[in-house]
């Protein structure tokens, strides 16, 4: 099914998109990877592109009207899962930025 | 009065907030659950676990059916006595048959007008049916269809139909959702710093503000849109001006667009025979087609049934769309002839039909309907841990004072929120217990329901006093555990009286009640958690007590 694996790429973008705009803040560069500075430029244009692919990829899904709703909808999900595996395991988000110094 | 203006958009949000807060929980909890709303009735009338079926013939198995219906015994009831004795002639004048892709069985409606006062052109009454569209026999005993027939009419009118007050409590409360999310968003300190932020081991005041503007921060377009399209769907009955004070007006508008699309607005009240409504359907679905959006039926309508200027409406499903139903095609009913064929919708309607379209979500989106849940869900937990947030702050204060008003926040929190679930699980084990054959199942049902609740709200009262001394009531634990254990008997009932257990449901891949089931399982897990932790922390602050 061609359509449930571009849903699922646009959830995983939008996770990436959201995880990314969440390391580039010290606070949270600190959980997730002990100390040092996060590249916040880099990071936050990182996050744009993949929120830019993850639209992109359910307007590809579904009609642009639902494709919006999909859309934000995925974003409020993504922002959720950052902010509680911040929480409880913040390491699990170390995947996101694995060649960074 | 406030020393700033932030200082009284927290006052608003604060008190706005917990008044109508208790209703909004409601609401957005059984709005939650609607989103699965066809899936509920599956799951509690076992009969009508089959496939979705398409829209059947109207000329061999639905008309037959609609010319049997007859008004409601209670509303024919109440109609006597308005009418103060015998009732004029009742004559059927529209007919509806509606459908969605989730439909196993179908709801077809009949209006019926009283008499033929022209002063009171709008005194109609109701009937419905359900059938099997497989054979087209009705649904036997009527049952109650939990989800779309009670947990839904709970999310958009309380249940309180005196005067339709509930509809007006909710809209009042939509707009309080509007104004909290407002001032709430203004109060907010580091909107964006915290932007990701929860800090679950922190003290409980801290912790229980962070999930607050988490939840309602991340949901905030959902939380908007839905409280904002929830306005605009009952926008008529809250300014009701073409049924009061336009009302000529919007008659004379109503006939002059029936004019401008070749529609008569009123019957011509000479009798003349139906044409094949099968070959109009076919009709319709071949101009879709020719437009380049081919798909299903979802709603026919007769208007003027018998009339020689009656009209047959085609609507075109909108499972691919956000709008609900469109491209309907008017066909002349005594020739099927085509009168009118909707033009595309203009951009104000086309906005007003995603509002609706988008809240009413009859759209076919497995993906869309779970994410809905997540967002209904991060709503009820921003509304509880605004409840909780409130009694931190004060309980120790207010314990001191002597004051009771935590304590009441805190009693009346727990009977809703517990309450609600204790409530809406204790309705599915009844719809389990209860034998078929029992007379009035469904008004016992919803017994159960209120019966349950109420049971709840004593509870929670009786069980607050520790609140006097700042000590968090008992009363939370022991409903989750409630929870958790209605829960799993439901579970255990389902399998146990229809067979249909989780083994054979996801085997077979019936989504709807394996669905149903594993909610309520992961429900019930989540209580049991909730309730574990709770005991932990019940000893806890006695330790703090003695520190401070």
């Amino acid at each position: 099914m061609p359509e449930a694996l571009l849903q699922a790429l646009a959830m995983l973008s939008s996770l990436c998109g959201m995880g990314w705009l969440a390391l580039a803040m010290e606070e949270h560069w600190r959980q997730v990877r002990g100390a040092g500075v996060p590249p916040a430029a880099r990071l936050r244009a990182l996050a744009a592109v993949a929120i830019a692919a993850s639209l992109a990829l359910c307007l590809a899904a579904d009609h642009p009207s639902i494709a919006v709703l999909v859309w934000i909808m995925s974003l409020v999900a993504a922002v959720l899962s950052v902010a509680f595996a911040l929480a409880a395991r913040p390491r699990w988000l170390a995947w996101l930025v694995p060649a960074s110094r | 009065m406030f020393a700033s203006f932030r200082h009284s958009m927290t006052w608003l949000h604060t008190w706005a907030g917990l008044v109508l807060g208790y209703v909004l929980v409601v609401v957005f909890f059984f709005g939650t659950l609607s989103v699965f709303d066809r899936e509920i009735d599956r799951w509690a009338i076992p009969q009508t676990r089959f496939a979705p079926q398409p829209m059947p013939s109207f000329d061999t198995m639905l008309r037959p059916v609609l010319e049997r219906i007859r008004p409601e015994p209670a509303d024919l009831a109440a109609a006597r006595e308005r009418a103060g004795g015998a009732l004029p002639a009742l004559t059927p004048v529209e007919w509806t048959a509606y459908t969605t892709h989730r439909d196993p069985v179908l709801l077809l409606y009949t209006e019926f007008a009283l008499g033929k006062d022209p002063a009171e052109p709008d005194a109609v009454l109701y009937g419905h049916a359900t059938i099997d569209p497989r054979d087209g026999r009705l649904l036997p005993g009527d049952p109650l269809k939990l989800g779309s027939e009670f947990f839904y009419p709970m999310h958009i009118g309380l249940h309180l139909t005196w005067h339709d007050v509930g509809y007006w409590i909710v809209g009042l409360s939509a707009l309080a959702m509007l104004c909290a999310l407002v001032s709430g968003v203004v109060i907010h300190r580091r909107l964006f710093r915290e932007f990701f932020t929860f800090r679950p081991r922190k003290h409980v005041q801290r912790s229980t503000l962070d999930l607050h503007n988490l939840t309602g921060v991340a949901a905030l377009p959902f939380h908007f849109f839905f409280a904002l399209s929830g306005l605009t769907i009952f926008a008529g009955m809250y300014f009701p001006v073409s049924e009061t004070l336009l009302k000529p007006q919007a008659q004379v508008a109503q006939a002059a667009e029936a004019r401008a699309r070749g529609l008569p607005a009123r019957a011509a009240g000479v009798a003349a025979p139906l044409a094949s409504v099968d070959a109009m359907v076919a009709e319709a679905r071949r101009r879709w087609a020719a437009r380049g959006m081919p798909g299903e039926v979802g709603m026919v309508q007769v208007e003027h049934v018998g009339d020689r200027d009656s009209v047959v409406a085609v609507y075109r499903a909108g499972s691919d769309r956000v709008a609900l139903l469109g491209q309907a095609i008017h066909f002349e009913a005594t020739t099927g002839r085509v009168l009118h064929e909707e033009p595309p919708a203009t951009a104000v309607t086309g906005v007003n039909d995603f509002l609706t379209g988008l809240h009413l979500q009859q759209f076919h989106h497995w993906l869309l309907r779970w994410l809905y849940v997540a967002g209904g869900l991060a709503g009820c937990a921003c509304i509880v841990t605004g409840f909780l947030f409130f009694v931190e702050k004060r309980k120790r204060q207010h314990a001191r004072a002597g004051v009771g008003g935590a304590r009441w926040a805190d009693a009346m929190a727990v009977a809703t929120v517990t309450g609600m679930l204790v409530a809406t699980t204790a309705m599915l084990v009844a719809n389990r217990l209860l034998p078929e054959a029992l007379a009035g199942r469904n008004d016992w049902q919803q017994r159960a329901f209120w019966g349950a609740w109420l049971l709840a709200f004593v509870h929670a009262a009786w069980r607050s006093r520790p609140l006097r001394q700042a000590q968090p009531s008992p009363a939370w634990r022991e409903q989750c555990i409630a929870v958790a254990a209605l829960a799993w008997t439901a579970v255990a009932l389902n399998a146990a009286t229809t067979g249909d257990h989780l083994l054979r449901t996801l085997a077979q891949g019936y989504w709807p009640v394996a669905g149903v089931d594993l909610a309520l399982l992961i429900a019930g897990a989540c209580a049991a958690g909730v309730a574990a932790r709770l005991r932990g922390r019940r000893r806890a602050p006695q330790l703090e007590g003695h520190h401070a």
